[in-house]
């Protein structure tokens, strides 16, 4: 598991969907519910700010090889 | 010395004005040179203020050497009519580089010497042979496996956030496409970086190649590519046939979204390209689409991890009531089995007593048989016993005795046995089998 400030929309969404096959999986234990949810509650809002929200550091990078090209 | 003269006799000059008539009355009245169709290249091409529009016509070998050439044009009238014809017919604006059939007239003018006026054009011819150079370069980057390339490459991050763009900076296209990303109502971000390039004429080829090789150089920092132009009702869209240009987008390690294209005209670089849209505003709806395509599948993943977590609390809920309601059964069961088996107990017991008692009597029977036996044994061995014991008493009787010979001396009561029990004037008697004595010891 990636260290949620260091992960990629695409590692989040991934073990995302990982995680929610094992929730559907009628041999998934109750003990495990809570963790599993906990976890794809976390994921979920990991992915959903990598797609919403501002990512001022990436913009100043942009623009300074904006500047130069 | 004197050169010699090359006209012997002084030569009687006309006027150029004059000899330029005779050309103009030998040429302008030849049927062979009026409203003749010819195949050319257009070059130069170019309009001036009065909006006539002047060319050359050229022809050039099988190696690119021009064989042939003369000035053309287009009086203003003529042209602003097949300016649309060849624009609806070829989806191009009539420009340099491109082949025509253009119906001429030769013209002479004293002043401005000789040229052709296009009467006509036939946009077919064009359309055919740019039609032929498209699928000769298609052919090509088919034969050299590339065609598909682009439209393989891995998409680094889906949906792609991070955008480089090959645009000319103030083209409307490029306003276009920022404004419909930027405005998006669904709150995506885009990350853009622009990398200006030339996008129609000559300019086009290089300069894009060179915006592309900046990208390369930065190429971690973006998930795909975007080139767009447009904006406007020009549409020249000749440079992005081109080998070169096609085969550096195909062989991008980024996807290539182009958004250059005309609404019916289809360039190489479409077919290269991993997306193709037909403009830049659609590039921006295609961009966007990804992204709410990731909100909303991020939406269902969120419902699927709610019905799941329904569905598990739901099941062990159910599997409980199941065995919850089994216990009543289960227990009733217990008890309904060890009944039988007590019930069978207690019928057993009388027989089992009865068994338990007759086994018993027969033993008992068997021990009285067994006593009374060993009784009649005993009583048997004791009578012999007595019986021997009696025959010894007999023979041993104090009678038998004195019968055989023997005396019994007593005193008073008591037999004596041993002489020194006797003082001298004891009074003794002595007893035999027959009667007794007495006598007295000195």
């Amino acid at each position: 598991m990636e260290s949620n400030n260091e992960m990629t929309y695409t590692q989040a969404v991934t073990e995302l969907e990982q995680l929610v096959q094992k929730m559907q999986d009628p041999q998934c234990s109750i003990d495990n519910l809570t963790a599993y949810t906990k976890r794809s509650k976390e994921l979920l809002d990991i992915c959903r700010k990598k797609l919403t929200a501002a990512d001022e550091q990436l913009k100043q990078i942009l623009a300074d090889i904006q500047q130069q090209g | 010395m004197q050169q010699p003269s090359l006209f012997p006799s002084k030569p009687q000059g006309m006027t150029l004005s004059e000899f330029n008539a005779r050309i103009e009355d030998h040429l302008n009245g030849v049927a062979s040179l009026h409203n003749q169709w010819v195949i050319a290249e257009t070059s130069d091409l170019r309009l001036n203020r009065s909006g006539h529009c002047y060319t050359e016509l050229i022809e050039k070998d099988a190696k690119g050497e021009t064989v042939a050439k003369i000035g053309a044009v287009m009086w203003a009238g003529t042209y602003r009519q097949l300016y649309h014809i060849f624009l609806q017919s070829t989806g191009q604006v009539l420009s340099t580089g491109m082949k025509v059939l253009v119906n001429v007239t030769v013209s002479f003018h004293r002043l401005y010497g000789m040229k052709v006026v296009i009467n006509d054009i036939d946009p077919s011819y064009t359309l055919g042979d740019m039609e032929r150079q498209r699928q000769e370069i298609l052919d090509r980057l088919k034969a050299e496996g590339i065609i598909d390339l682009n439209k393989q490459q891995p998409w680094p991050n889906m949906p792609p956030q991070r955008i480089a763009i090959v645009s000319a900076p103030g083209a409307a296209g490029y306003g276009d496409f920022m404004n419909q990303l930027q405005g998006n109502s669904y709150g995506l971000q885009f990350y853009t970086c622009l990398f200006s390039a030339v996008m129609q004429g000559a300019q086009t080829v290089p300069t894009v190649k060179a915006a592309l090789d900046r990208i390369n150089s930065n190429i971690d920092k973006f998930d795909c590519v975007v080139i767009i132009r447009g904006g406007g009702a020009t549409s020249e869209l000749n440079s992005f046939d081109n080998y070169d240009l096609a085969s550096y987008v195909a062989n991008f390690p980024l996807p290539v979204i182009v958004g250059i294209g005309h609404e019916r005209d289809v360039t190489v670089l479409d077919y290269v390209a991993a997306i193709r849209v037909k403009t830049p505003t659609a590039a921006a709806e295609w961009l966007i689409k990804c992204g709410t395509n990731a909100l909303a599948r991020l939406d269902e993943l969120q419902e699927t991890v709610a019905s799941a977590v329904r569905d598990t609390v739901a099941a062990a809920r159910e599997h409980l009531a199941y065995y919850t309601s089994l216990i009543p059964a289960v227990a009733r069961g217990i008890i309904d089995t060890n009944r039988i088996r007590l019930d069978n107990h207690a019928r057993n017991i009388p027989f089992a007593a009865n068994n338990l008692l007759a086994n018993q009597r027969t033993h008992l029977q068997r021990m009285v048989e067994r006593m009374g036996d060993s009784v009649a044994r005993a009583m048997q061995r004791e009578q012999q016993r007595l019986q021997a014991l009696d025959d010894k008493a007999v023979l041993l009787s104090p009678q038998n005795t004195l019968r055989r010979g023997y005396s019994l001396v007593r005193v008073g009561d008591k037999c004596v046995t041993a002489a020194s029990q006797l003082q001298p004037g004891d009074n003794i008697t002595v007893q035999f089998a027959e009667g007794s004595a007495d006598a007295t010891v000195h």
